[in-house]
């Protein structure tokens, strides 16, 4: 688009209503963009206007990109926000973002990235490497309690940032670090100029909420803020700074507006997007997703299933150490769930394929392995899938001591009856109904299972701090294709270590060998080296059945067909990953 | 006068009864508002246990009960640990929203009631008087939540009413009239789904009370002086039968925050009910608390309007 | 008049002795046991019952026949007429315990293996919702009947106290009442649940969940009662009877009670479905009975869904069931107001 009549548009759409000219700057002329590095998009040539209505299920609490705990927040926060370096979330590998180039010293140590010349937050203002230093700085404080904090300790030491220049930043390592640039993935660039102020007074923690001002909140993401309105929405509108344009030469965004509204239920989701009140509806449950397939009146969407997701459902026994708990029932049975040859007969009967089948209608994937096939890089292809077979389980227990008694129940070698409980969290329709499943392929063992749906804070009381449950069906979504990001569910010293938490050391050998594999992984300097590593804990994890795993769900996502560039990926957000690049089509 | 002075002191004592035993049910039951994030792998406990104690929740609950109290003295309600904002700043806006919806939703649903369950009183026993019971008998049965639910995919199909929210997205561009018919027109299903839910009770308190009045001999003294129906039954036989009814009333305005916590949740009203519901199960403990509060002093309030009416009403009672 | 009310009571007590019955004896009526899952027949919908097979001919034996899925999708089902199953009545069967009593396997109907008959149809496991419509309403009633009697006896009894005495029992009562009525039960009954050992059966925990919302419920019908008994007790002949020296209790028995008889059975007749619906809330908030156990509270809460509305219809079966139960209570609670107060003129 020529930039006179850019302009005209952007007149336009305020004369109608759409912008306010009031609280932003609005660039003025196309010289002043001269300069700026841009990111030119793969996507299809779009054309600008319009906006999309999505929704959310709860509303976001903060739009701080540093303190925010929960998955709405994010959503908003990040199409608002951007990073140095970011994980496309189609190719699952980082690409350059507001770092336009980097190096990387030979000893794996130290990182130089250069910024993009000309970057400019959504308030206008100027984007540079004091606003780096300062956003590290403020996401290292101890103080400020940011959650993403962790992962910048690296072998237990703090990674240093150094400005070099006005647009280069250096940061160093203690030591190599395996997912390399994914290090920089989820750090949004903060506006020193807004944030500084709040941040020396120590009220860091309580800036950015959604009832903010829109003019003290600025990103370098592809929308802002425009208005929200509790309880029912938040409106974005395009930053007419952004850093990336398209193929012509315009600049990204398309979209004027990003509306959420927020709709606490699923079923009314999928009901106001039948009737054309959103565009698009992610996270459709399995049996809502087959209905609204089966609907001519949802013939203009687009229904699209995206394949197993990063999310995988497992099942675990209490193997935690109960010496020092008053949990007598609990310890007594552990005597079958330490027992891998248990574990692996369990996991034998279970008809994962029936799971799929009934819980998903054909929409989820069976695993057995925490790394789901839509993780295209670490997927490992040799892992063993054995079919379930009740007779190999049940040759499996009676090797292993285990009988039935004349009423065909499963009793151990003191003639004691199997029987446990497996605790589920009640929010959660699906794993509730997979534990259903799982207690009748049980009662085909002879074993007796009761399920006991729990509200998910009591669940989480008893699995994190009580240990008392016998077994529980959860599910875990990786928040990254690298699985280093799952690294304290597999070191036995783990904080999410689930089953077996709080332990000094590893009780046996393999799981020993696990948290050398993990330490391996984090510290080798090539892919290969990682991926072997990673295979082997995967290898061990088949072998002796820590947990079980069961399904992974794919990602299932509903939109107007109208909308172009939309691509669903399995990394978190499926949906809005390239928002910058949607654009409708003429309708 | 010194009755008012009595209640309000009443008041006082049930808020502060109330404050202290919500304390004590929320710290019994497991779990607390950090729980969620220990779920994340890529958080440490150590960063939790830093939340932990910056939201106070390592302390016991006496003492979290004295700060709530001193923060009370301040005019504040406590503080939200997931929206980092103050308690009341989240419930006020949606309270609002809340008591649009169940304020009319009951006087719709009074406005039936009082008219049908008069008519099926004095229609007792025939064919309209069974076909209004088993209408309310069925409508019992059904849950709230799957008339909500019905009458939500009903709007969806047939494309007459808006399917949720409470205003259209376009809203501020309206005119002032456009402004009435869109949030009318918002108003329309959940209010209908509320209404559903309590007109059949009432329906059926109605219809008690009036039959006892049909029955009594005054009635039928007057019946026999040729006034006419309508007069009779209106006039005097509901003032007669408003006992119980006054009561009942009570509890409709004692309920008008809390009736609608789930028709909200499935058609998306922006009220309480969302806010609550999910402040309850992720054990955000100070907006819980402060949703209760306001809703016990509802509660008091409809039962002191109750009792005030049984008083202006019922001249026997006035004796006392 | 008093002729045709009685013969209208026995009728109706006849009905609710059927009903009644039908739900004792579940497990002989039900063709299946209620958790057997036939991953074959996830949704099936219901079956109809045949005496004329498609060429025409009359069976005196009825029948049902099978189903199969056009382009092998598992989630459309056609009635397959070459799958033809009799059925067989007093057929062995999945064992049970008749009446809670006595252990057999005989089941009223069924059809022979590889056949399945599914009357109200199938849920999302392949189990037969008519068999569990039944079982569920085992559990169903008992803990409305028991939350509601529970309720209403403490209510009648407080209420009716706090309306006759007046004064402090008065104020002390009915602040108590505003005090439960305002206190967050849901959190008493998540630290019960808590509390409670994983071992206790699903049921067991249920019902002892559902005894304490009846213990919390008696505010609200001792709110009702108490404004009757208000204006009751000034009533003149009350007044002559006190004046007559008649002791607290027999004035509060035989003249003031009566008088709220009408707002007690009305309490009643509405308490009852409350109490068997309030399983939907609470299993929404992980209190209800556990899967595999049906109660007609949690197969209505998973009906809450669109897709089942919308796709499978049939399993509304439960809230269907329900109705004539709920109907005949409130039916029953008229009945009974109406002989009351013919036995007192």
């Amino acid at each position: 688009m020529k930039p006179l009549a850019r302009i005209a548009a952007l007149f336009a759409a305020a004369a109608l209503g759409l912008m306010p000219l009031s609280s932003h700057v609005e660039p003025q002329t196309s010289a002043r963009d001269a300069g700026t590095e841009f990111m030119v998009s793969t996507g299809e040539t779009g054309r600008p206007g319009g906006r999309l209505v999505v929704s959310l299920r709860a509303e976001p609490k903060t739009l701080n990109p540093v303190t925010f705990a929960d998955t709405s927040s994010k959503l908003v926060i990040w199409r608002m926000m951007a990073d140095l370096i970011h994980i496309n979330r189609y190719t699952q590998q980082p690409e350059p973002a507001l770092a336009k180039s980097w190096t990387v010293s030979p000893d794996g140590r130290k990182y130089t990235l250069k910024l993009r010349h000309g970057l400019r937050f959504s308030d206008g203002l100027p984007l540079t490497a004091d606003d780096v230093v300062f956003s590290f700085q403020v996401y290292l404080d101890e103080s400020v309690h940011a959650p993403q904090r962790d992962l910048l300790i690296v072998a237990g030491k703090p990674i240093t940032i150094r400005r070099l220049d006005t647009e280069t930043v250096q940061f160093e390592l203690a030591a190599p670090y395996g997912p390399g640039l994914r290090l920089f993935d989820g750090f949004a660039i903060l506006p020193r100029h807004l944030l500084e102020g709040p941040y020396r007074a120590g009220k860091f923690e309580q800036v950015w909420s959604p009832t903010s001002p829109a003019t003290e909140i600025a990103g370098a993401g592809p929308f802002r803020l425009k208005e929200y309105v509790p309880g029912q929405r938040l409106v974005l509108d395009r930053n007419p700074f952004y850093w990336k344009q398209d193929q012509k030469g315009t600049r990204l965004p398309y979209l004027n507006e990003l509306v959420f509204l927020f709709i606490p239920n699923e079923d009314a989701q999928v009901l106001r997007f039948q009737s054309g009140d959103i565009d698009m509806i992610s996270r459709v449950s399995a049996l809502n997703f087959s209905m609204l397939q089966g609907k001519p009146a949802t013939a203009g969407y687009n229904l699209a299933d995206a394949g197993p997701s990063l999310e995988w459902s497992f099942l675990f026994f209490n193997l935690n150490d109960l010496s020092k708990k008053n949990l007598p029932q609990i310890a007594g049975k552990q005597k079958w769930f330490s027992n891998n040859v248990f574990r692996r007969a369990v996991s034998l009967a279970v008809d994962r394929e029936g799971i799929v089948r009934l819980i998903y209608q054909g929409r989820a994937t069976p695993i057995w392995s925490p790394v789901t096939p839509g993780n295209k890089q670490w997927f490992d292809q040799r892992l063993p899938h054995p079919a379930r077979s009740l007779d190999q389980a049940r040759q499996l227990l009676r090797n292993a001591g285990f009988s039935w008694n004349s009423e065909a129940t499963l009793v151990d070698a003191e003639k004691q009856p199997i029987e446990f409980s497996i605790v589920v969290s009640s929010s959660n329709a699906e794993r509730s109904k997979i534990s259903t499943i799982i207690q009748d392929d049980l009662r085909q063992l002879g074993m007796r299972v009761t399920v006991v749906p729990l509200e998910s804070r009591a669940l989480l009381s008893r699995v994190l701090d009580s240990s008392d449950y016998e077994a529980c069906v959860l599910g875990l979504a990786s928040g990254d294709a690298d699985p280093n990001a799952d690294s304290n569910v597999w070191l036995s010293d783990g904080s999410t270590h689930l089953w077996n938490l709080h332990r000094d050391s590893p009780p046996s050998s393999w799981e020993a060998e696990i948290d050398a594999l993990m330490r391996e992984q984090l510290t080798a300097r090539t892919f290969a080296e990682r991926k072997k590593a990673f295979d082997r804990v995967q290898e061990l994890l088949a072998e002796n059945q820590p947990v079980i795993f069961l399904v992974s769900p794919h990602v299932l996502i509903g939109v107007k067909k109208e909308l172009g560039n939309f691509k669903p990926a399995v990394m978190d957000p499926v949906d809005l990953w390239n928002v910058e690049e949607f654009f409708w089509k003429a309708r | 006068m010194t009755y008012v002075t009595r209640r309000i002191l009443h008041m006082l004592f049930l808020l502060f009864g109330v404050s202290v035993i919500s304390f004590v049910f929320i710290s019994l039951a497991p779990g607390n508002y950090v729980d969620e994030m220990r779920l994340n792998p890529q958080i440490s406990s150590e960063t939790v246990n830093a939340l932990k104690a910056q939201y106070g929740l390592d302390r016991s609950t006496p003492v979290r009960y004295w700060q709530w109290l001193k923060s009370l003295t301040r005019g504040d309600m406590g503080y939200s640990f997931a929206y980092n904002q103050s308690a009341t700043s989240l419930i006020w806006p949606r309270a609002v929203n809340t008591l649009l919806l169940t304020v009319s939703a009951t006087i719709l649903a009074w406005l039936l009631a009082i008219p049908i369950g008069i008519w099926s009183a004095e229609r007792r026993g025939h064919f309209d008087d069974r076909i209004i019971s088993a209408a309310t008998g069925s409508l019992l049965a059904v849950p709230d939540l799957l008339v909500a639910l019905a009458l939500l995919w009903f709007a969806a199909r047939t494309h007459i009413l808006p399917t949720g929210g409470m205003v259209s997205l376009d809203f501020d561009s309206f005119s002032f009239t456009g402004k009435l018919k869109d949030l009318a027109a918002h108003l329309a299903l959940p209010v209908a789904a509320l209404a559903l839910g309590m007109a059949p009770i009432l329906v059926r308190h109605v219809r008690a009370a009036v039959t006892e009045v049909l029955r009594s001999p005054f009635y039928l003294a007057a019946a026999g002086h040729g006034i006419p129906r309508s007069t009779l039954l209106f006039r005097y036989a509901l003032r007669a039968a408003a006992n119980p009814l006054i009561s009942l009333l009570g509890f409709s305005i004692g309920s008008l925050l809390s009736a609608s916590m789930l028709v909200e949740v499935v058609l998306g009203w922006p009220g309480l009910g969302p806010l609550l519901l999910e402040a309850i199960l992720a054990r955000d403990l100070y907006v819980v608390i402060g949703a209760i509060m306001l809703s016990t002093l509802f509660l008091a309030c409809g039962s002191f309007t109750a009792d005030l009416l049984l008083y202006w009403q019922d001249p026997r009672i006035r004796t006392q | 008049m008093e002729m045709k009310s009685n013969r209208k009571y026995l009728w109706l007590l006849g009905a609710l002795a059927v009903l009644h019955a039908a739900i004792l004896l579940a497990g002989f009526i039900a063709p299946y046991d209620e958790a057997a899952q036939n991953r074959e027949m996830p949704f099936s919908p219901p079956m109809r019952i045949h005496f004329v097979d498609s060429a025409g001919h009359f069976h005196v034996r009825p029948f049902v026949y099978g189903w199969k899925h056009p382009q092998d999708d598992f989630t459309v089902y056609d009635v397959d007429q070459d799958q033809v199953y009799p059925l067989h009545f007093f057929v062995p069967g999945a064992p049970y315990k008749l009446a809670n009593l006595f252990r057999t396997n005989t089941h009223f109907f069924g059809v022979d293996a590889p056949g399945s008959i599914f009357l109200f149809g199938a849920d999302q496991f392949g189990r037969d919702v008519f068999s569990r419509t039944l079982r569920g309403g085992q559990i169903s009633l008992l803990a409305g009947l028991l939350a509601a009697g529970l309720a209403l006896t403490l209510g009648t009894i407080l209420g009716g106290l706090a309306g006759y005495y007046g004064g402090w029992w008065d104020a002390i009562l009915m602040r108590g009442a505003e005090l439960f009525l305002a206190l967050p039960w849901l959190y008493l009954l998540f630290a019960v649940r808590a509390f409670l050992p994983l071992q206790v059966e699903p049921k067991q925990a249920f019902l002892l969940l559902v005894a304490i919302i009846g213990l919390v419920g008696w505010a609200r019908p001792a709110r009702l009662i108490r404004g009757v008994v208000l204006s009751a007790r000034e009533r003149d002949f009350v007044r002559a009877a006190r004046g007559f020296g008649a002791s607290d209790l027999y004035i509060l028995r035989r003249h003031v009670l009566p008088q709220a008889g009408g707002v007690i059975l009305t309490q009643a007749a509405l308490l009852v479905p409350q109490y068997v619906l309030a399983e939907i809330t609470l299993s929404f908030l992980g209190l209800g009975v556990g899967e595999p156990v049906p109660t007609w509270g949690n197969m209505l809460a998973s009906l809450m869904q669109v897709h089942i509305l919308e796709s499978y219809w049939w399993m509304i079966a439960p809230g269907v069931a329900s109705i004539p139960f709920f109907l005949g209570y409130m039916a029953l609670a008229n009945a009974l107001e109406k002989r009351a107060r013919l036995a007192a003129t």
